[in-house]
């Protein structure tokens, strides 16, 4: 019982990770409209950002999460002039095909110039862990749990207050549900969707550094696997909505961390692509209510 | 190039898709405080009339003059931030946003907006339409079929617009939202707005116009007075049913 709540605690905050990984995702998916396979290689992008930050300046982690967020940012803005702008009116399979080549070629980049190895990323929050006691349960929360989970509590939050209460948002928003219709109000749709594309890209990336705080370790291929989770979780809001895809992510973190508990850390990627099938299996348009909406 | 008093005059205007010709050289124009019907059958070219003069389909050939500028090759979000609204058939509002968003979404086409300009607009809104008001807070994609239409208009005079231009509003209505819906673009004209209809309903859009166009398979057929062109026994045959 005591191991099976650690792990609750393991996937929750595992699970913000994800969320955060599956918001940015879905940002990207409903501002440009279409799917993108460049997404693990950003979030790679941005834990390298933040790596040699750690090298240059020591262990600065919020300098590190804005060069993280900076460095997806710019990938960004490449993925989306090669990928999108020139495809929006092509069907759809050419920048989805794009983006898997692109994402080849970012990887194997990575790996001349960065470096085949995996590298370190050491002590950036303080190992210290704190005991609660629950009914007599012990529970370990590390410090770099409560900072993960904190962090991304913030963001979300910001995002959303983003997306609600500025013009910016509105705009965004308009963007993702109608393209002519948004031209016709005078935004800059182009524009507009190269920078949601970015947004979504930032946070990625942010999400990259965590998962290479949170697993002591980065290296050029950590992308791959993370691109299908962040997929796979913002499959449950029909890949566009942003706080279903929160919560897919959420799922899938803990559903990871209770499956291994059960059989071994090596199945870990079968529960969460158990979880991507179950759900495409039982509703593919994933769970977003579309009651009271008349269209 | 155009007179002072023409806020928006189309040239020899061509519009292909594919291999196939959509508008064969039309040549209109619409004078400040006019309301101007374009009437035609389902395919006649009517829609993408509108869509070419601001910008979403591709022009083969012609030119576009808006309050004298040549907006031919213009983006389509730069011509409606010179103040032409479009409000486009099918409404096209935005479902998820609420009716509040809706209209701020409106208010981005105009820039020159200041917040208490775009609170008097929302005000105005009210009073054109009082049952946006009640529905402030709901999704779009809620509203009544009737409801969406009206709010896609108020959300197009958020951007305080010097020419509005209606793609068939009155579409899949009830009649009596259809009476109000005309009363409502008598209204906006009143507003000291000029006005490019385009319907299918030809005796509702002619009974209101100042001056009318045919539209025929890609070619304007007939042009004249709303109420010459509502008597001519052959627009009679054609589309009033008579």
């Amino acid at each position: 019982m005591e191991y099976f709540l650690n792990q609750l605690v393991n996937g929750l905050c595992q699970g913000a990770i994800y969320a955060l990984m599956a918001i940015g995702y879905s940002v990207i998916v409903g501002v440009v409209g279409m799917v993108t396979f460049t997404y693990g290689e950003i979030m790679m992008i941005g834990a390298f950002s933040a790596y040699y930050i750690f090298q240059a300046l020591g262990n600065n982690l919020p300098l590190a999460i804005l060069a993280a967020f900076a460095g997806a940012f710019l990938i960004g803005v490449i993925v989306y002039k090669l990928c999108y702008e020139k495809f929006f009116n092509a069907p759809r399979h050419i920048s989805l095909l794009c983006t898997i080549g692109i994402s080849m070629l970012i990887k194997n980049l990575a790996q001349i110039v960065f470096g085949p190895e995996t590298k370190p990323v050491l002590d950036v929050i303080e190992n210290r862990t704190f005991t609660v006691m629950l009914g007599g349960i012990r529970l370990d929360i590390k410090l770099l749990q409560i900072v993960v989970i904190v962090l991304v509590i913030v963001l979300a939050g910001t995002l959303t207050l983003f997306f609600n209460k500025t013009k910016w948002g509105i705009a965004l928003r308009a963007v993702s549900q109608n393209k002519d219709a948004a031209y016709l109000m005078g935004i800059n749709v182009k524009r507009t969707a190269l920078i949601g594309n970015c947004i979504g890209s930032g946070l990625g990336g942010i999400a990259g550094i965590l998962l290479s705080i949170y697993y002591y370790s980065v290296s050029a291929t950590m992308g791959g696997a993370y691109s299908m989770k962040a997929f796979a979780a913002s499959v449950l809001g029909g890949l566009v909505d942003i706080r279903f895809s929160a919560l897919g992510g959420l799922c899938i973190g803990i559903i990871e961390n209770l499956g291994i508990a059960v059989s071994a850390a090596t199945f870990r990627d079968v529960f969460a692509f158990g979880f991507l099938i179950l759900v495409l299996l039982i509703r593919p348009q994933g769970f977003v209510s579309k009651k009271g909406v008349r269209v | 190039m155009a007179d002072k008093h023409t806020v928006l005059k189309v040239e020899n205007l061509s519009v292909n898709y594919g291999y196939i010709s959509a508008l064969e050289g039309i040549s209109l124009h619409v004078d400040q405080g006019e309301i101007i019907t374009l009437i035609g059958s389902n395919g006649a070219g009517k829609t993408t009339t509108l869509m070419s003069i601001s910008g979403l389909a591709a022009k083969a050939e012609g030119t576009v003059w808006f309050k004298g500028e040549n907006i031919t090759k213009m983006a389509p979000d730069r011509i409606v931030k010179m103040g032409m609204c479009h409000v486009p058939e099918g409404r096209k509002i935005f479902p998820a946003l609420s009716v509040y968003e809706n209209l701020i979404a409106g208010s981005l086409g105009n820039p020159s907006l200041t917040k208490n300009r775009i609170q008097e607009l929302i005000e105005e809104q009210y009073r054109l339409f009082p049952r946006l008001k009640e529905r402030i807070g709901q999704a779009g994609g809620s509203l009544s079929g009737g409801e969406q239409q009206m709010l896609a208009i108020s959300r197009g005079l958020m951007m305080d617009p010097d020419i509005v231009m209606l793609d068939e509003p009155s579409l899949g209505l009830a009649p009596i939202i259809v009476e109000d819906i005309f009363e409502l673009i008598l209204k906006i004209r009143d507003m000291g707005k000029t006005i490019l209809l385009i319907e299918q309903n030809a005796s509702m859009a002619l009974s209101i116009a100042d001056r009318g166009y045919v539209l025929e398979n890609g070619r304007i057929i007939m042009e004249g007075k709303g109420r010459e062109l509502l008597a001519d026994p052959k627009v009679k045959a054609a589309y009033l049913g008579a």
